[in-house]
């Protein structure tokens, strides 16, 4: 086996940009590179990916061809059984586009695909925040709401690899009241629409994004505030839940908005009042590059131990 | 590039591997005669020879007869002697104390329980060893005979003193060292476990859950509790505490006392949450769950209602498990959640609560589904004991119930 062949190719693919790395055998980044990601969809997102490859490749000074162990995060969720990659709202066309065919037929039947939030929880396994930890969670807050579920030093998928859809879980309006929650009932009140539209419903004009609630909160405006507080109580409830279910050692929290210490801070000083045993929460430390650590790391798991099973991947 | 690496004694761990494929195949397909056993082993009829030899004098197969119907020679037929060892099971709940009795190849051979001594510690203790001492004479074995014994519990064993934390109905176990003084009594040590998870895996081995590898448990009565099962495995968390809904925030205020200490949500569907929103509704007195559903069946409005939001609860809670834990099937258990018409008012919330359906069943095993799991355990722990071999991790798979349960 020559030296060159050992490398592994890693993308994270975001729905506004695309980052992508070459790692050495043991997952190590040696090089990386980010754009934006090709706005006219999927075919041209998949070529994008390849190109990236390509540049990387020159700048390693290997062969493309030689980056068999391919690893690239989807910003959806991933059939275990068919690899349809499904709930990407951020890319168009993704949904019908065989992502994983495409990229089988560049790199070769290694190349595999898995869920984002899945691969940040591996990569702050790897490198970050969670390397002591066999039972931990990511919980990835932004535009949407996933999490990546580690259980006993594995990713954790379920029974059809929708483990972890916290988005449904139904922890949100008011839990005493007696209207049936329904599908998405925690994501409606914590993703960013919701924020941005609590900020408007309690009187906020100045607001129409989360960063500029975020801007608003450090210049001392109190609707801001209190958005935040409420948004951090529904978090910590959705945390409460994983906790009594799951009994994890570790919580890192990411995401555009999970990551700012103006939530996570709140939510920290919200779980003593909710729960009776200590929680640990913890900001990612890799922040928006633990997919693509967790990609890199993925991918030279499947060159160490090929028979990993990985969804998309053999 | 590698270095050499030094091979294991071959011939050891191979005579090992041998042992454990022909004691798998008896505890699955006995009877079964020597040529068989050669062929579904695939080991020579040398081996063989050498290996049921050995076994017999361990005592571990007895012949049961010979083939019949075939032209040409008979062939002796073997199975697994009781003589190679028995298990015990043990279910201490707050109400009943359950023993069961099973030998090496998993038939069950007796079973029997009591009420168990309110004065709970050291003479719940004694009771066990009493019932245990009884069972197994009984039976024509004895306690000195006994290889493993599992015991099922609510609560979490702590595992540096060996008391029983967290178990608020059994009185005086939280100061004892349970492991030591029962392994004491009883003669050989005690493996202490989680009653709802041995509840799972009572249903796994002879209950409704059987070949399905991802299960949760939801069990419901005096208090709630959540076993989980996937990829063939308990899911334990961090600190043994995996399950714990009792303290999922659903259906009260999570930042009141009561949430905190008992638990939001079992405060609410606990035996004794369902009691105290019946009498804050308005209903009449009543000392039971039970009597609550007998009232609801006869027309009893505020007992339907109260019923009925026990029910959205317990659903808001399976909604929550699909969620996070995405199981193929959710078995409802406990002496409220295994009563089939609560069960189904469950089933028909659900709908409405989860976006994701996954199938419900209720427990059928009911009460003995703990004692039934305990014996699963001790089994594969015996099996283990006999022939784990270090380089697989995992325990033989367990006959099925229609092995022959000598109980039915």
């Amino acid at each position: 086996m020559t030296r060159e062949a050992a490398y592994c190719f890693a993308a994270d693919l975001g729905g506004t940009k695309l980052a992508a790395a070459m790692a050495d055998a043991r997952g190590q980044i040696v090089a990386e590179l980010t754009e934006p990601t090709d706005p006219r969809g999927a075919a041209h997102v998949a070529e994008q990916i390849a190109a990236c490859a390509s540049k990387l490749a020159q700048t390693v000074g290997m062969k493309v061809t030689h980056a068999r162990h391919v690893m690239v995060g989807i910003p959806g969720a991933i059939d275990p059984r068919t690899s349809r990659v499904s709930l990407v709202p951020n890319i168009p066309g993704l949904e019908n586009f065989d992502i994983l065919g495409f990229l089988r037929d560049r790199f070769g039947p290694d190349a595999a695909i898995d869920n984002d939030v899945n691969l940040a929880m591996l990569g702050e396994r790897a490198q970050g925040c969670a390397s002591q930890c066999r039972n931990a969670a990511f919980l990835a807050l932004g535009t949407g709401v996933g999490l990546g579920l580690l259980i006993d030093d594995k990713l954790f998928r379920g029974a059809s690899g929708s483990a972890g859809e916290i988005a449904d879980l139904p922890i949100g309006r008011d839990p005493t009241s007696h209207i049936p929650s329904t599908s998405g009932a925690f994501e409606l009140e914590v993703g960013s629409l919701a924020i941005v539209e609590r900020y408007r419903r309690q009187g906020g004009t100045a607001a129409t994004t989360v960063r500029d609630i975020f801007r608003l909160l450090e210049q001392g405006d109190e609707v801001a505030a209190s958005v935040l507080d409420t948004t951090a109580r529904w978090v910590a409830l959705a945390v409460v839940s994983l906790q009594s279910l799951l009994d994890l050692e570790l919580i890192v929290f990411g995401g555009s908005i999970g990551v700012r210490p103006e939530l996570y801070e709140r939510v920290q000083r919200a779980l003593p009042g909710l729960f009776s045993r200590p929680i640990a929460i913890a900001p990612s430390r890799l922040g928006d590059r633990a997919g693509l650590v967790g990609a890199a790391w993925a991918a030279a798991q499947a060159l160490a131990h090929p028979s990993s099973p990985v969804p998309g991947g053999r | 590039m590698t270095l050499p690496v030094p091979l294991p004694p071959v011939t050891s761990v191979t005579r090992q591997l041998s042992r454990r494929s022909v004691f798998e195949a008896l505890l699955h397909r006995s009877p079964i005669s020597r040529a068989d056993l050669a062929k579904v082993t695939g080991l020579s009829k040398q081996t063989m020879s050498e290996v049921i030899d050995a076994f017999g004098q361990q005592g571990l197969v007895r012949q049961v007869g010979r083939t019949s119907g075939n032209v040409g020679r008979t062939a002796l037929l073997y199975e697994l002697s009781p003589e190679g060892g028995h298990v015990l099971g043990i279910d201490l709940g707050a109400r009943r104390l359950t023993v069961a009795l099973a030998d090496i190849a998993g038939r069950v051979l007796a079973e029997t329980d009591e009420p168990t001594d309110n004065r709970g510690g050291a003479w719940a203790l004694d009771q066990i060893a009493r019932l245990s001492d009884r069972l197994t004479r009984d039976n024509h074995t004895h306690l000195s005979r006994i290889r493993s014994i599992v015991l099922a519990t609510p609560g979490v064993v702590n595992p540096r003193s060996g008391a029983i934390e967290m178990s608020p109905n059994i009185t005086g176990l939280g100061h004892l060292n349970v492991v030591a003084l029962l392994g004491e009594k009883l003669g050989s040590p005690v493996v202490i476990e989680n009653d709802i998870n041995l509840a799972l895996l009572g249903e796994i081995w002879h209950g409704c859950a059987q070949n399905v590898a991802n299960v949760a448990f939801l069990a419901l009565g005096s208090g709630v509790g959540l076993g989980l099962y996937a990829n063939g495995q308990l899911v334990r968390g961090e600190n043994g505490a995996a399950g714990e809904i009792a303290y999922l925030p659903l259906g009260g205020d999570p930042l009141q006392a009561e949430s905190r200490l008992q638990g939001c949500l079992e405060y609410q569907v606990g035996a004794t949450g369902v009691l105290r929103r019946y009498r804050e509704a308005g209903g009449s007195e009543v000392d039971s769950v039970i009597q609550v559903f007998e009232r609801a069946q006869v027309g009893d409005p505020i007992a339907a209602q109260v019923i009925g939001e026990t029910a959205r609860l317990t659903g808001l809670a399976a909604a929550a498990v699909i969620a996070m834990v995405d199981p193929q099937l959710i078995v409802l258990g406990g002496s409220v959640g295994a009563r089939p018409d609560f069960a189904d008012q469950v089933a028909r919330l659900l709908l409405q609560l989860s976006p994701r359906q996954v199938e419900i069943r209720t427990s059928t095993l009911g009460r003995r589904a703990g004692v039934v799991g305990a014996l699963s355990v001790a089994l594969s722990r015996l099996h283990d004991a006999f022939f784990g071999v270090s380089e697989l991790a995992a325990s033989l798979p367990l006959p099925p119930p229609a092995h022959g349960s000598a109980r039915q």
